[in-house]
């Protein structure tokens, strides 16, 4: 990991399997790019714990929400990827709509002066 | 399905799940530390931070396998495995479990095929679901002391007729006028048939005579069945009428054992009752007719019966005259009670028009279509009753071990509870513990089901020959099917649950903490309480137990007894040494006056046999005669008189004692002056205290014969061993040929010394000789005649004894192990009590009491269940009460010696242990 520590969020409960279904909307992924995503993304914001990275991506697969399957890595290595299956899809709407709803609330309770500004 | 097979290939596949992941975790290694590298480190600094960076891989490889949750059917496999060790552990217990359960369960299954086969099977033709059984019930009529006749429009029936509590009297037998009738409307049936059982007639094939049952049948029989032929063609229309070539349809099974298959038969000549008849073909092997009683070997065209039965042209015309059975098969569409609405007036107006007067037309029969998927119900109303009752006691045998089982399951765990709590704490859920437990139940149970079907198949062939007593003709297909081993499987796994139940939820209740805080061997609260039995499930059980055993008990005193007091009942003639035999010479071609003479010949030559003291002959056996007919004594009739046609000798023949006058002998002759002899009962109740002799009696209503009144006998019984004894009057067969009807047939009786298995080849070459076209049939012993009339009580007799017995062993060793396991657990506590001075009897006293209390709990539910329910029973026993005090007595010793026994053994087991050793246990 790198050396620089930019000040890291704790993950909400029950936010990783959200952030996990998102990534894997863009295509077929290993569960290490998939937490080098994550991490990417946030702009090191989130860091995916490996120990609870792969908990969640089997407990994931168990549910149906993404499936897996094994094929050779980009570096000709296999590795197991997991792709969204069409459940997973619908969850991830579904929760997508309901996370925007509930940060939007957070935020106007939460910064109310930046809404009367405006 | 197809989730079973996934989850069987997840099972399977576990193995390379756990393969996988570690691949999985050690690509993720690889990728991170190519990652170090790529940001400067070396190749082992690289690896080194990126197992750093992944964390502890055991914790993580632990919580991923977590996430793949075991599936129910791998937890089932954990829990069977389990279950399996639990029960190789104690050996005893399982086997005792597994042996009260496969009883019980095979009892049950016996049972219900019976019932299957004789109660909820359907015919098997074609959509037996829209065939129709035509009834019909009535008030039950006034019996005018005058007229000695029903007043009814049923002036005479050829039929069973059963008494029905809500509508008086029921019967599936009509006139031919009314089967036209139904005929006729055919809006709602496609096909109307009638069914008329022939009897048994005599039927020679290829020179070879032999009595066969069949059943004369409508044109429309076959084909209203929906029925296909295994060879050659069923009876048609065309074949029941006046004229047409007679043809017969025989069994699969008369074809096969004298035809050696269909296809030989067809074609062939036989010949039923000296009639030559034509086989059109076979029926499929499957059939048995629409009555299950029945199984005729031939099916003839109804009017046959014109040829082969002789007398049989007025029914035809009389509208009174009620024989025939009709079923009918409704169109499609059309419902039961539809059709009942469109019939029932149309029989009603018909029957209007037969009634003779106000009276009969005052208490006309009301037409009732009843489901005929099962076919004629005879069958069903004999044994649906006596069926239910032993249905319900099987049921409390299962339940009994039931209750057992759950006891000793309770009872161990208990001792497992420290198991359990541990379970418990380390996290196992309530859910998960009860499952595990429900496991061990149904596992047990099912074990004692797979057992149990072997009882079964044991059960179902001494059943069937239990019931059959003998009798040839009876025709019970019970067997295992689908359907039963579908009851055996439920019951299995509805008992498995319920015994499986009642630990798993005793055990869970408790907390996880005291219970595993205690050590070994001790029960919390139980030294501040005394009770021996927790008064809890264990003692609910027990108690149960013994009010379900008691209820055993006294079925089984009270069917017991009836036997007992059927055996004992007064002959008043000796029925030991008789040999009794039929033959028919009419059905082989014998006419009047000829016939007569034919059947005293062979008396005489029976007589003649070595080791035959007496015969005679008589128009039935005195236990299955019921002749009646209008009798007067100097004008006054004298209703409820019997008749016996009887030849020479027959009271000595019976050694039915003669108390006045002489008995018929050789002197009377067809020519000679008729003459009877009267039973005491007729004496005393027609003449009082005036002297019958050479007395006249009339008999019959019109050209009645007179009769002279020689001799008086002791009274016999007649037509059974239950009824009482009637007035009875013996004529000379020879001599009232008009009513003897002589050559319907006539029953042999032997007295002879010796094995009667031994005359059985004279008699035959005697009757052979005589005329070979004769076959002897109902060979039978009088003892064993007297055992067929009263063979439902043997069979309920020997049944309940033989579940009373296996009740008995049930509940003993039930008993006898909760008492053992309660004394095992408070072994410390018993200890301290003999070290502090408790006397051995004390001890004694101290198990046995709490024995007692449950057993008197149970008692005091039992006794008024019993009360209560026994009446149900009422009509299945004979000269007794339903709370026959003896019986009940009687059961209530049995079950408290079985108690005292069963708690005695280890209790006295409890006075062995040493103090000290007890002690040392903590």
């Amino acid at each position: 990991m790198s050396s620089k520590q930019p000040t890291r969020v704790e993950l909400l409960q029950g936010t990783l399997d959200l952030l996990i279904l998102r990534t894997l909307l863009a295509g077929p992924s290993h569960g290490h790019s998939i937490a080098k995503h994550i991490q990417r993304t946030s702009e090191d914001l989130l860091q995916v714990e490996t120990g609870s990275l792969y908990p969640a991506l089997h407990r994931l697969e168990a549910k149906g929400w993404i499936g897996a399957s094994w094929a050779l890595s980009d570096k000709g290595k296999r590795a197991k990827y997991y792709r969204l299956t069409q459940v997973g899809r619908k969850y991830l709407i579904a929760e997508q709509s309901k996370w925007d709803a509930f940060s939007r609330a957070m935020s106007l309770i939460l910064k109310p002066s930046e809404e009367e500004a405006q | 399905m197809k989730l079973f097979l996934h989850k069987l290939r997840s099972l399977s596949q576990r193995r390379r799940k756990e393969q996988e992941l570690r691949e999985e975790l050690e690509f993720h290694l690889d990728e991170e530390a190519e990652q170090h590298q790529a940001d400067g480190l070396a190749a082992a600094q690289a690896r080194e931070a990126a197992r750093r960076d992944l964390g502890n891989l055991t914790i993580t490889q632990e919580n991923t396998r977590a996430m793949w949750t075991w599936t129910i059917l791998e937890q089932l496999v954990q829990d069977l495995r389990f279950a399996l060790r639990t029960m190789a552990k104690n050996r005893g217990f399982t086997a005792l479990a597994v042996l009260s359960m496969a009883l019980g369960i095979g009892a049950n299954t016996a049972i219900y095929s019976c019932m299957d086969s004789i109660l909820l099977r359907s015919l098997p033709v074609d959509d037996p679901e829209s065939l129709v059984v035509l009834n019909w019930h009535s008030k039950v009529p006034r019996q005018t002391r005058t007229s000695q006749r029903a007043v009814h429009v049923m002036h005479s029936m050829d039929g069973s007729t059963y008494d029905d509590p809500r509508k008086g009297m029921i019967a599936g037998i009509f006139p031919y006028a009314a089967f036209e009738l139904i005929g006729r409307t055919d809006s709602v049936f496609s096909h109307v048939f009638a069914h008329y059982p022939s009897g048994n007639r005599t039927v020679q094939i290829k020179g070879q005579a032999d009595r066969a049952g069949g059943a004369f049948v409508s044109g429309d029989y076959f084909r209203g069945l929906g029925v296909v032929p295994a060879a050659g063609r069923l009876i048609a229309a065309e074949d029941d009428r006046v004229g047409a070539p007679p043809v017969a349809v025989l069994s699969f099974a008369l074809s096969n054992r004298r035809f050696g298959g269909p296809a030989n038969a067809t074609g062939q000549s036989i010949l039923i009752d000296n009639v030559p008849f034509t086989v059109a073909g076979v029926a499929p092997p499957e059939f048995f007719g629409v009555d299950p009683a029945l199984s005729p070997d031939f099916y003839l065209p109804l009017r046959t019966n014109l040829v082969v039965g002789g007398e049989f042209t007025p029914n035809y015309i009389d509208q009174n005259y009620y024989w025939l059975e009709i079923m009918g098969r409704l169109r499609p569409g059309v419902s039961l009670s539809q059709a009942q609405a469109v019939l029932a007036p149309a029989f009603q107006n018909w029957v209007a028009s037969t009634a003779a007067n106000a009276e009969e037309q005052a208490n006309l029969p009301a037409l009732v279509l009843k489901q005929g998927a099962g076919g004629l119900d005879s069958l069903r109303r004999q044994f649906s009753k006596p069926l239910n009752v032993l249905l319900v006691l099987v049921g409390l045998i299962l339940a009994l071990a039931c209750a057992n089982t759950a006891n000793l399951l309770l009872a161990r765990a208990t001792a497992r509870r420290r198991e359990l709590a541990l379970r418990r704490s380390l996290g196992a859920g309530r859910l998960r513990i009860i499952r595990q437990l429900l496991t061990e139940g149904v596992l047990l149970s099912t074990l004692g089901g797979a057992i149990g079907v072997l009882v079964a198949v044991w059960g179902i062939r001494f059943l069937t020959l239990l019931l059959a007593n003998g009798n040839e003709s009876f025709a019970l297909r019970a067997d295992l099917n689908w359907q039963v081993l579908g009851f055996t499987v439920a019951l299995s796994l509805l008992s498995g649950v319920l015994f499986g139940l009642a630990p798993a939820i005793q055990a869970t209740r408790t907390d996880a903490m005291p219970a595993l805080k205690e050590t070994r061997g001790s029960v919390p609260g139980m030294s501040a309480h005394r009770a021996f039995f927790r008064i809890n499930l264990s003692q609910i059980l027990v108690a149960a137990q013994i009010a379900m055993f008691l209820l055993i008990l006294v079925a089984a005193g009270l069917f017991a007894r009836t036997l007992a007091n059927l055996q004992s009942v007064q002959l008043g003639f000796m029925g030991e040494g008789v040999l009794l035999f039929q033959l028919n010479a009419r059905q082989a071609g014998h006419q009047d006056p000829e016939i007569v003479t034919f059947y005293s010949d062979l008396r005489d030559r029976f007589e003649a046999i070595p080791g035959v003291r007496n015969a005679s002959l008589s128009h039935a056996s005195l236990l299955k005669a019921g002749r009646q007919h209008p009798v007067s004594v100097a004008g006054v009739p004298a209703p409820g008189t019997r008749f016996l046609y009887t030849g020479p000798g027959f009271l000595t023949t019976m050694q039915i004692p003669l108390l006045r006058g002489r008995e018929i002998d050789r002197r009377d002759q067809p020519g000679s002056p008729a003459v009877a002899v009267v039973n005491e009962l007729f004496a005393k109740s027609n003449f009082g205290t005036r002297d019958p002799l050479g007395q006249h009696l009339k008999i019959g209503g019109t050209g009645a014969r007179e009769v002279e009144i020689i001799g008086v006998c002791a009274n016999t019984r007649y037509g059974g061993l239950k009824r009482d004894m009637p007035p009875v009057v013996f004529l000379a067969y020879n001599q009232v040929l008009q009513f003897s009807r002589v050559g319907q047939q006539m029953t042999y009786a032997l007295r002879i010394t010796g094995d009667p298995a031994s005359y059985v080849k004279a008699i035959r070459e005697i009757v052979t000789h005589a005329d070979a076209r004769i076959p002897v049939t109902d060979i039978i012993t009088q003892t064993a005649e007297i055992d067929q009339t009263i063979n439902q009580e043997i069979v309920f007799a020997k049944l309940s004894m033989g579940f009373a017995i296996l009740a008995l062993v049930i509940a003993c060793v039930g008993l006898y192990g909760t008492v053992s396991y309660n004394v095992a657990r408070r072994t410390s506590e018993i200890g301290i009590r003999m070290a502090l001075g408790a006397a051995r009897a004390d001890v004694v006293w101290m198990v046995l009491r709490d024995v007692l209390v449950a057993a008197s709990i149970g008692l005091a539910v039992g006794l008024p269940v019993t009360l209560g329910t026994s009446r149900y029973v009422e009509s299945f026993l004979f000269k007794m009460n339903a709370n026959d005090p003896l019986s009940l007595s009687l059961a209530v010793i049995v079950l408290l010696c079985a108690v005292l026994v069963a708690g005695f053994v280890p209790a006295r087991k409890a006075t062995r242990i040493d103090p000290t050793v007890a002690l040392r246990q903590e």
